[in-house]
């Protein structure tokens, strides 16, 4: 017979130092000779979320539940659990019941708030949220989620200060400061959502997400500039027809027109972080990005030669070739890197 | 009581993630067969046998009749070939020292058919030796660059945690990556071996080394050979052998620890999994494993202060998460980056993994070149897979046959390389995190393959 206390204190050491798989090893076997340990169910469900196989925390979450009900632990474990199988009425439940039994603890209106979000029920999720931060508002993390549902919510200054506050609490926290990346995201400050995506990277450098993030940001920069180029362009090859100009001032059009999206591009990314401008060179050198760009200068270039080259007479004829050839390249380039920015 | 179906899932899963884990899957085996999945418990006992050959539990196992469970909840399916009980280790899994690996030409003989019609008749009767020596001259060469194994000497062995061991590894037996050697001998090696100079120079051996990189990349085996050049013993420990929740205990254990060390110098100490050992202390709930890297950090400083002959060596996955003070000046100051084995190492890996099996017409040049940026764990996998596709086809044929050169390549081509997570964190590390050019080395292999 396993003594069971001191085991699941080693379990819980191990989830603490994140040993997620030998927890789950150990657990295992202790939930196989004593199965009816709501506690080491609960632990084993930690476990399985730590190493991200949800649907197990799932079954062990739902176990300890069955063993202990009146417990508001196994719910709450129940609905990060559902919330990350992307089941967010039940996670919604869980969290209520947990809040139902415990309605005291912070954690459980947390619970309730994130599923909530989750959920769309951004009524619930206030009121949850601010209900936590009434019974614990010295608690980063209450701020923290605060804040993610007054963003939910499009209240950006609101969120902005939940942000603030969780981080004066706790300075090292990374999940608010990239938080704070995607407020200045919101709204279309792409460089300081940067520099806040790089802050919280640095704070917390084992977290993929964050780069991830800078990442998306870039292509999305990237994708702007081919909009608006392929649109300058769009209006440019109307030019010979309106005017009844030459080949000369076309092909002096195309070049300023790329020389000034070259440009902007150059002088938005000089005036990031060093990390930053190493991740643009990388976003730009894969073949997602590169194919994106041949596609929208080939598809302009092509465009504006058909324009330049036709005899003056055919122009009409020859227009809406170009114009399609253009809005073809923008949409081309624009389905590629949606393509890239979905991978990441 | 049968096992709940929860709870084989969950060791299921467990057994996946840990699958060198030999008492959970000799566990969870027990459960299967008890819970009537004969079949998937003899592939537990199978890699339990391959693992740890003598195994008695696996054997036990293996000795149990077929309707044991069926004696319990009813009648046995008396015509059932697959339940046929086989009395040596199944196919697959590795024989005991002196006992041939192959299936031999059973199938051959009886044909699938021949089995079914005669599912009782006990494999035990099977002259296994018999079927080696038959074989044996029969065998094409292993390998078709002519190159023997005796590399393959230079295999670990096994560590009993707290007892200090006789390491017979030298550099020498790792093949490949010479740059980390290289860097080995400069940082650490040198300066231990010629002491006058070092006195000379005003070098101290105040300090240890670090081994970073990616998992199953060969630090532990570094280690070893580390101790083997220094003619000193070797004590491996990880965190599991540390830790204890009893307020004190971890503390006492860890002093322990250095005690056995210092009593057995010249002596390699090597902390395994380190950032579990000393991980930040701003990232640890429990109060006693804060204590315990608080230990950690006294002992550090005790081997500083005048135990001659006690070499400190860790390793880890994540250096980032190890705490701060543990790789001040005088204690983990010196680091080393281990990464995934070079066109040379692949090719021992190779060797070493595939020297008890019956393989025939390897190219190992052509797999090293097809496996670049696997990990070493990587490569064991891609042997494991290539030896069940030779296993299965020779079940469906009926006749025993060896592992080639397109069982492996079709494992490469299944197998993908199991480092990209761990190269994720790193990029962020080596961009976001490398303060005082503390990953320097890092940011340049990844600058050299393109990841940043």
């Amino acid at each position: 017979m396993i003594e069971l206390g001191p085991e699941l204190a080693r379990a819980d050491a191990m989830l603490d130092i994140k040993r997620y798989d030998q927890a789950c090893g150990l657990l295992s076997r202790l939930v196989a000779a004593q199965p009816e340990s709501a506690r080491a169910w609960c632990l084993l469900a930690r476990a399985h979320l730590g190493a991200g196989r949800h649907q197990q925390a799932v079954e062990a979450a739902s176990r300890a539940v069955t063993l202990d009900p009146s417990d508001e632990w196994p719910h709450r474990l129940a609905s990060n659990a559902l919330l990350h199988t992307d089941n967010y009425p039940e996670a919604l439940r869980a969290g209520m019941e947990a809040r139902r039994l415990a309605p005291g603890h912070w954690q459980a209106h947390i619970c309730v708030a994130q599923a909530a979000l989750g959920a769309r029920r951004l009524d619930i999720a206030t009121a949850a949220a601010a209900q936590a931060r009434t019974l614990a508002p010295n608690e980063p993390d209450v701020h923290f989620l605060s804040g993610k549902v007054s963003l939910a919510a499009g209240d950006l200054e609101r969120a902005r200060s939940h942000q603030e506050r969780a981080l004066a609490l706790d300075p090292a926290h990374s999940g608010a400061m990239n938080e704070l990346g995607r407020i200045r995201l919101r709204r279309h400050d792409t460089r300081g959502a940067i520099r806040h995506f790089i802050r919280a990277a640095r704070l917390s450098p084992a977290e993929t997400v964050y780069s991830r993030n800078i990442d998306v940001v870039i292509l999305r920069t990237v994708s702007r500039m081919i909009y608006v180029f392929t649109l300058a362009a769009l209006l440019l090859i109307w030019i010979p027809v309106v005017a009844h100009l030459g080949r000369f001032p076309v092909a002096i059009g195309l070049t300023v027109l790329g020389a000034i999206a070259v440009a902007s591009f150059a002088w938005l990314v000089l005036r990031l972080p060093p990390e930053a401008r190493l991740l643009v060179r990388r976003t730009l050198r894969s073949r997602r990005a590169a194919a994106a760009l041949a596609v929208a200068v080939g598809g302009v270039a092509v465009a504006f030669a058909a324009v330049a080259l036709v005899p003056a007479a055919e122009l009409p004829q020859i227009l809406p070739v170009a114009v399609i050839a253009t809005m073809g390249a923008r949409l081309g380039a624009f389905a590629i890197l949606r393509g890239a920015a979905g991978k990441r | 009581m049968e096992p709940d179906l929860t709870v084989l899932a969950s060791l299921r899963k467990a057994v996946e993630a840990m699958p060198d884990d030999v008492p959970l899957r000799v566990h969870l085996a027990t459960l299967l067969l008890r819970a009537g999945l004969r079949d998937e418990a003899i592939r537990h006992v199978g890699a339990v046998l391959q693992r740890d050959p003598g195994n008695a539990e696996a054997l036990a196992l293996l000795q149990q009749p077929p309707g044991r469970r069926a004696e319990a909840t009813g009648p046995p399916d008396p015509v059932v070939p697959r339940e046929a009980p086989p009395a040596a280790p199944p196919p697959g899994a590795a024989a005991p020292p002196g006992a041939p690996g192959p299936p031999g030409r059973a199938g051959s003989r009886e044909g699938s058919a021949g089995r079914e019609d005669r599912p009782d008749r006990p494999e035990a009767e099977f002259d296994w030796p018999q079927a080696e020596n038959e074989l044996r001259d029969v065998l094409p060469p292993m390998f078709v660059d002519g190159a023997g194994t005796d590399a393959d000497s230079a295999a670990a062995e096994a560590v009993d945690s707290y007892d200090a061991e006789r390491s017979t590894l030298k550099l020498a037996d790792v093949a490949g990556m010479n740059q980390v050697k290289e860097r080995l001998e400069a940082a650490f090696l040198a300066p231990m071996r010629n002491p006058e100079l070092r006195k000379l120079y005003g070098k101290n051996l105040r300090g240890g080394l670090l081994l970073y990189g990616p998992p199953g990349c060969g630090k532990t085996f570094i280690a070893r050979a580390v101790a083997g050049e220094l003619g000193a013993r070797f004590m491996a420990v990880s965190f599991a052998d540390i830790i204890d929740m009893f307020v004190g205990q971890s503390e006492r254990n860890i002093h322990e620890l250095f005690e056995i060390a210092r009593r057995n110098a010249p002596c390699v100490l090597f902390l395994d999994e380190v950032d579990a050992i000393g991980q930040k202390r701003s990232q640890l709930r429990n109060t006693p494993m804060r204590s315990a890297v608080n230990q950690l950090l006294l002992e550090l400083d005790d081997v500083d202060s005048g135990n001659e002959g006690v070499f400190l060596l860790a390793a880890t996955n994540h250096p980032w998460d190890v705490d701060s003070a543990l790789r001040r000046p005088g204690r983990f100051d010196r680091t080393l980056l281990v990464l995934p084995p070079d066109g040379t190492a692949r090719e021992a890996v190779f060797r070493y993994h595939l020297r008890e099996r019956p393989v025939a017409g390897v190219n190992l040049n052509r797999l090293a070149k097809l496996t670049d940026g696997y990990s070493g764990a990587d490569i064991a996998h891609i042997c494991e897979t290539a030896s069940e596709r030779a296993l299965m086809d020779s079940i469906h044929r009926g006749e025993a046959r060896m592992i080639g050169q397109p069982d492996l390549e079709a494992a490469i081509a299944e197998i993908k390389p199991s480092l990209g997570a761990w190269f994720d964190t790193a990029r962020n590390v080596a961009l976001f995190a490398n303060e005082g050019g503390a990953y320097d080395d890092l940011a340049a292999y990844l600058k050299k393959r393109r990841l940043i």
